[in-house]
């Protein structure tokens, strides 16, 4: 099941959603967030729908895979529905069971809700999927540049970030090596209470974590010797491309929201 | 060169020195290795040269000068070290992005920095890796990386600290070709630090450690004449080294002795 998640995960492509500067993708993102709420009636609605499901055509993702991906998110979006289902009130009355009642008002509040729900999960996890953690982190350190000026220590935590994600994956093969060593001296960690698989995790973690520390030593001496003395004096090898198309696609979604706004009712 | 003038250095928890009363020179040019079993002090000396451990009596002379607080970061500039686990010394996200780590502390400047990369992936043979993410390459390719991002800073002294213990003897083979080439190409001087035998065939000079002393000292010949230090000091002789010693007293044979005996 995890192997099919996909919320954070990246998934690398050429198209052009790929290839639009990830600081662009990010305050676009930003930006639908807020245009989001501007929708109050349902041709609103349906221009979300239908803008968030043409970026993703236009990135080269399925719509099945994105679905397959995001179950889990879908109980959360089920729950907010259900929510509204029973104690939003107003309308006629459809369903009255005594102790509850389903309401018109209810239903439609519910379904806004979900769409706004879904379209804000949908659009954030196209951007994780398809922009690589590394030039988040990137985009990240530039948008908050200014935020120095407050004594942020922005370079120290993308730089903290940057080598976090490197690592996770030597982590994992890291974890499953020691599950497999434990397992080979007769742990189980898949049978028993609760308590007794917790308790069966802690020879997975203290090894994991001594590791971890080691790691981290060694990775801070190497670091050292090759120079590193925080952000004083250092360039960039990577650089972001900021570009008319990335102009363009803020435009667009200033644009967008600037619609949405025109057709509220 | 690097000159050791008398140097003690012992750990804080530990009672003996790591390092005792220590006198060795490394040469320009030369290709020096340095064999000892696990705690013999091998990788303590480079630590102390880069500036890792603090806390040491006697000096350390780089080019005559003094090895001190203020020229440290001056001296990183001027020397690589390659650790041994190759996975704990890869910072950058990406190939090219590691290689490149080295060369952004410095601030060098970005067209430049592109040229150097290309320039030093291409000498390590993982051009066409440049965007690979590391847990894509194996430990071989890993350690070629780090001593690409080594060649990168152009630096005089290259140090590889048990670099190629970690690896498979394929990656092992690969890495120690490439080194050969490069100490060829640019007489870059180097410092390898190991506790395989075999692995010094190549090097212009050795030196044996135990117990943090020096304890022989020469040409790879002379060290491997000298049996009973290498066996004393806990090292496995290579094994044509070890079938000559057993078939016949002092048949590895220096080149002076064999021309007289013939």
């Amino acid at each position: 099941m995890l192997s099919k998640m996909l919320l954070g995960r990246y998934i690398p492509g050429t198209s052009l959603v790929h290839r639009i500067d990830p600081r662009a993708k990010i305050i676009a993102v930003l930006l639908f967030m807020i245009i989001v709420f501007f929708a109050n009636h349902w041709t609103g609605y349906l221009l979300l729908i239908l803008f968030v499901l043409s970026l993703t055509k236009l990135a080269g993702l399925s719509l099945i895979f994105l679905f397959n991906g995001l179950k889990l998110i879908l109980l959360l979006i089920i729950f907010t529905f259900m929510m509204h289902l029973f104690f939003t009130k107003g309308g006629t009355v459809l369903v009255d069971a005594g102790w509850f009642t389903i309401e018109t008002e209810g239903i439609i509040r519910g379904v806004y809700i979900t769409i706004r729900l879904a379209m804000l999960i949908l659009i954030t996890t196209l951007l994780t999927l398809t922009t690589s953690p590394l030039s988040l982190t990137d985009a990240i350190e530039r948008i908050c540049r200014p935020l120095k000026a407050l004594r942020v220590p922005v370079h120290e935590i993308a730089m903290m970030m940057s080598i976090s994600l490197r690592f996770i994956p030597t982590l994992m093969d890291e974890t499953e090596k020691i599950i497999k060593a434990q397992s080979a001296r007769g742990s189980t960690f898949m049978t028993g209470s609760l308590r007794a698989r917790l308790n069966a995790l802690t020879p997975i973690f203290i090894p994991l974590f001594i590791s971890a520390f080691k790691r981290a030593e060694e990775m801070a001496v190497a670091m050292e010797v090759r120079g590193y003395h925080g952000e004083k004096g250092r360039t960039s090898y990577r650089v972001l491309d900021w570009q008319f198309k990335d102009t363009a696609v803020i435009i667009m979604m200033v644009l967008f929201g600037i619609v949405l706004f025109m057709i509220r009712q | 060169m690097i000159e050791f003038n008398d140097v003690t250095y012992s750990y804080r928890e530990e009672d003996h020195n790591a390092l005792d009363h220590i006198s060795l020179k490394f040469r320009r040019g030369e290709w020096t290795s340095v064999i000892g079993h696990n705690g013999s002090g091998k990788s303590t000396l480079v630590k102390l040269l880069m500036g890792v451990l603090e806390g040491y009596t006697g000096e350390i002379r780089i080019d005559g000068e003094v090895l001190t607080e203020e020229n440290l970061q001056d001296i990183r500039r001027r020397f690589a070290i390659v650790f041994q686990n190759p996975d704990n010394q890869f910072v950058g996200a990406t190939v090219e992005d590691d290689v490149a780590f080295g060369l952004e502390n410095n601030g060098v400047e970005r067209d430049e920095m592109v040229r150097k990369v290309e320039e030093a992936l291409r000498a390590v043979n993982m051009l066409e890796f440049r965007t690979h993410e590391p847990s894509r390459l194996s430990g071989g390719q890993k350690q070629r990386v780090a001593i690409a991002g080594a060649l990168a800073m152009e630096p005089d002294l290259l140090i590889l600290d048990e670099a190629t213990s970690m690896l498979d003897p394929q990656g092992r083979r690969d890495v120690l070709e490439i080194l050969g080439q490069i100490h060829k190409d640019k007489m870059t001087t180097i410092i390898y630090i190991t506790h395989d035998l075999a692995e010094i065939g190549v090097s212009d000079h050795a030196v044996v450690m135990k117990d943090g002393s020096v304890i022989n000292e020469g040409t790879v010949d002379e060290i491997y004449h000298d049996t009973e230090a290498l066996i004393s000091s806990r090292l496995v002789l290579p094994f044509t080294i070890w079938m000559a010693d057993r078939l016949l007293e002092g048949c590895y044979m220096l080149y002076d002795e064999l021309v007289e005996r013939l």
